[in-house]
């Protein structure tokens, strides 16, 4: 059975990805794991600029720098073991009965995609333990495993709640349409009012697509209010969710191609950098 | 792209930084007296070890390794330059990168797994012993000032870093130049100076195509020297990045490496400057002053230009007896001394193979050819070794004779293989079990031809059982006793 990936740091945001797993837990009962990374610190501590080597310079340079890593690894791991057995305590707790932790070294992004194929669902932190407690500053893991990985992924903010209601952000493109099929036949969303919003754009059948797309969702047993508006993609987006009080937001990612966004900016990028809310993205 | 720059140059910036000065420091002297061994003006050096590192800091494929002008690469130049001048050392210069970017493409960066550990450690020993062998002419047929000043520099730079807290602080190179200089200039010592040697850097480098006739001619004078240059640059630099490696827990790109050298000549070359490669004392040096990431070769490229163009006149009252003592440290820096301190642990022919390496780049200068001594010779070990994994088992009845052969089967046992055979013994049938062999090459192949028509001129039958699938394709290919006509032919010749 696939499973749920919760990822866990020593950071403050590593408590929203615990609720969050919890929660999807219970609405999809899959299994849940949760996987923390040790990513190897570059950061060198040397004190010394003599510049003078010796007899045996490299030797003991290596084993000098070796016992450093090893003393720091030793930390890390024991850190680790403990945020990992504090979870999964947390998750048996409000009754997950299948939970297991993974540790790994390497880069976290390496570590997510080779486990990317036993999971059906990603949860992370909206920032990570390098960054300070600003919502705006998007962790930098983000956005390249969001460019490389095809699983769903749940972003969430520094206090994660219960979500009653989801807006999913509608332009009628490729990645939107597999977002409704997977909302649709997924039990993540199941029991939630939808809001479905779409901004203006120039295709011609935008309208009929999005009438398609809100029948679609209302037979498939939610409640949907839908919502068409004018402007600013991103800034539209996040007035409707807070004057709507919209606890969480579906999204495809990335629709247009990379050079353009580099110099006109990913809609996504500006929609995870300024939400306050969890964010589900789609591929 | 802005992750990738975060990543590999801004995470250990004040380490970097730092680390960068240390190394330009110990950068000036290294430039100085590789151009010397050269035979080119101070300038040339210098110019180019701020042009690879300050380029390669960019496109080089390892970060936090330092790239400059060396004393492996100099050496190779020196007839060119003698000969030749040093606009052809520049056009020289110039198509040593483009060979290496050629290099980089084809990938035969991946050519290094045949260089075993016993070749590296005897191509850095070798390397060790050159630079100190370079700083001989700045200590032969000189005042006793001279081995006084030598002296005090090694005592400064070897022990300065013991006082504690400002030992630590200051590079010991710095305190090491700046006091034997002032020394030199209050006692009035009647010592050479860097100014002696040659010209100094006073602008900015230029832009400049050498100045060479654009012919065949000319290629064919530079050609074997660019081969060469780029041949060693790029072992050197290879063979740094697995150091670095280690040091790091960190992976290099091979491939990327050749071209980034590549490019760094190039830029090296039109900029007045000699062809360099990675140095293998300045990069430790460099990881052990805490510079990790390309921010650290960068400074070290900048703060050497600096420091060149706009000193310049203090630069010229540098005793280079001072310069002699920072050269002898990063040769006994370089130098692996557990490779001497292991000797008696190690294999005879591990020793051999190092010791081979060191002895044909001292006899010859050029660090390529010990490479490949030392290649071809770690080789012959092996395939000795491997010869030896073989033998064949006889049981006899009355008539029948019957022959296991296990292991590996090429032409370094096929002569083995065939004095295990006993053609005395009258059998009239010949068993060969081959299941637990490996046929390798024509050689051994021929090998078991000659023992089946040994056999069948002496009246026996023979059968050759259980080969297995690997030796099949080669005995197939190869093999000439399954066709009756050829056997026949063969049979008749002798």
């Amino acid at each position: 059975m696939q499973k749920i990936l919760a990822c866990i740091d020593e950071s403050t945001w590593s408590t929203s990805v615990q609720d969050a797993a919890i929660w999807a837990a219970q609405q999809l009962s899959n299994p849940l794991t949760f996987l923390h990374s040790i990513e190897k610190q570059h950061l060198p501590d040397s004190n010394d600029l003599s510049g003078a080597i010796g007899f045996g310079a490299r030797s003991k340079l290596l084993s000098e720098i070796a016992t450093l890593d090893q003393l720091r690894a030793k930390v890390a791991l024991q850190l680790g073991k403990e945020l990992l057995a504090t979870a999964e305590l947390k998750a048996q707790e409000a009754g997950c009965t299948d939970v297991e932790t993974v540790q790994r070294h390497g880069e976290f992004i390496d570590n997510l995609l080779a486990l990317e194929s036993t999971a059906r669902l990603i949860i992370m932190g909206h920032s990570g333990s390098k960054t300070d407690k600003k919502v705006t500053i998007l962790g930098t893991n983000v956005e390249s495993l969001l460019r490389q990985i095809s699983t769903p992924v749940l972003i969430t903010p520094h206090d994660f709640t219960a979500p009653k209601n989801f807006m999913l952000a509608y332009d009628g493109r490729a990645t939107t349409e597999a977002a409704i099929e997977h909302i649709l036949t997924s039990d993540l969303l199941r029991g939630l009012d939808c809001h479905l919003v779409t901004i203006k754009n120039k295709h011609p059948d935008q309208h009929e697509k999005f009438a398609q797309a809100t029948e679609r969702l209302k037979q498939g047993g939610f409640n949907v209010t839908a919502t068409y508006l004018e402007g600013d993609i991103s800034k539209q987006l996040l007035t409707y969710q807070q004057e709507n009080a919209v606890d969480m937001l579906v999204m495809g990612a990335f629709a247009s191609p990379r050079l353009r966004q580099f110099f006109i900016g990913s809609n996504t990028l500006k929609m995870l950098g300024n939400s306050t809310v969890p964010i589900l993205v789609m591929r | 792209m802005f992750k990738n720059m975060q990543h590999e140059w801004f995470f250990n910036i004040r380490g970097d930084i730092l680390s960068g000065l240390v190394v330009a420091l110990a950068l000036i002297p290294e430039a100085i007296a590789f151009s010397i061994i050269a035979g080119v003006d101070p300038k040339v050096g210098l110019y180019a070890s701020f042009c690879i590192a300050v380029i390669i800091a960019f496109v080089g494929g390892r970060p936090g390794m330092i790239s400059a002008a060396t004393g492996a690469m100099a050496l190779l130049m020196v007839t060119l330059v003698k000969q030749h001048g040093l606009e052809y050392l520049l056009a020289a210069t110039l198509l040593t990168g483009v060979l290496q970017i050629v290099i980089g493409y084809l990938k035969l960066g991946g050519l290094m797994r045949f260089v075993s550990k016993s070749v590296v450690t005897g191509f850095v020993n070798a390397l060790a012993i050159l630079i100190f062998i370079a700083q001989l002419p700045q200590l032969t047929d000189v005042t006793w000032h001279v081995y006084a000043v030598t002296a005090a520099g090694l005592g400064i730079i070897y022990l300065f870093p013991l006082i504690p807290k400002i030992g630590k602080a200051v590079p010991s190179t710095l305190i090491c130049i700046v006091t034997l200089t002032a020394a030199a200039i209050y006692l009035g010592l009647d010592v050479r100076t860097v100014g002696d040697m040659g010209q100094l850097p006073d602008t900015l480098p230029i832009f400049l195509w050498p100045d060479v006739p654009l012919n065949f001619e000319t290629l064919w004078i530079i050609l074997p020297y660019a081969l060469a240059l780029s041949i060693v640059g790029l072992l050197e630099s290879l063979m740094t990045a697995n150091i670095i490696d280690e040091l790091t827990d960190t992976k290099h790109d091979r491939d990327q490496e050749c071209k980034g050298q590549g490019i760094a000549n190039i830029g090296a070359g039109l900029l007045g400057g000699m062809a360099g490669c990675a140095m293998i004392g300045q990069s430790v040096i460099n990881i052990k002053s805490g510079g990790r990431g390309r921010l650290s070769t960068f400074c070290a490229g900048f703060f050497l230009l600096l420091m060149v163009v706009f000193l310049s006149d203090w630069i010229k009252q540098i005793p280079m007896a001072a310069l002699v003592a920072v050269m002898i440290m990063v040769s006994i820096g370089s130098f692996s001394w557990s490779s001497v301190r292991d000797f008696k642990k190690h294999p005879i022919s591990t020793n051999i193979v190092m010791l081979t390496t060191v002895a044909v780049v001292l006899s010859t200068h050029n660090l390529a050819l010990g490479v490949l001594a030392g290649v071809l010779l770690s080789a012959l070990f092996f395939v000795n070794k491997i010869s030896r994994l073989m033998i064949v088992k006889q049981e006899s009845t009355a008539a029948e004779l019957r022959y296991q052969v296990i292991g590996q089967v090429f032409f370094a046992s096929a002569e083995k293989l065939f004095a295990s055979f006993d053609f005395s013994y009258a059998a009239d049938r010949v068993v060969i079990d081959l299941t637990r062999a490996h046929f390798w090459d024509i050689t051994a192949v021929a090998a078991l031809d000659q023992i089946v028509i040994k056999y069948q001129r002496l009246g026996a039958e023979v059968s050759l059982i259980g080969i297995n699938e690997a030796s099949k394709t080669v005995i197939d290919k190869f093999g000439v006793h399954s066709d009756a006509q050829t056997a026949a032919t063969l049979s008749n010749e002798h």
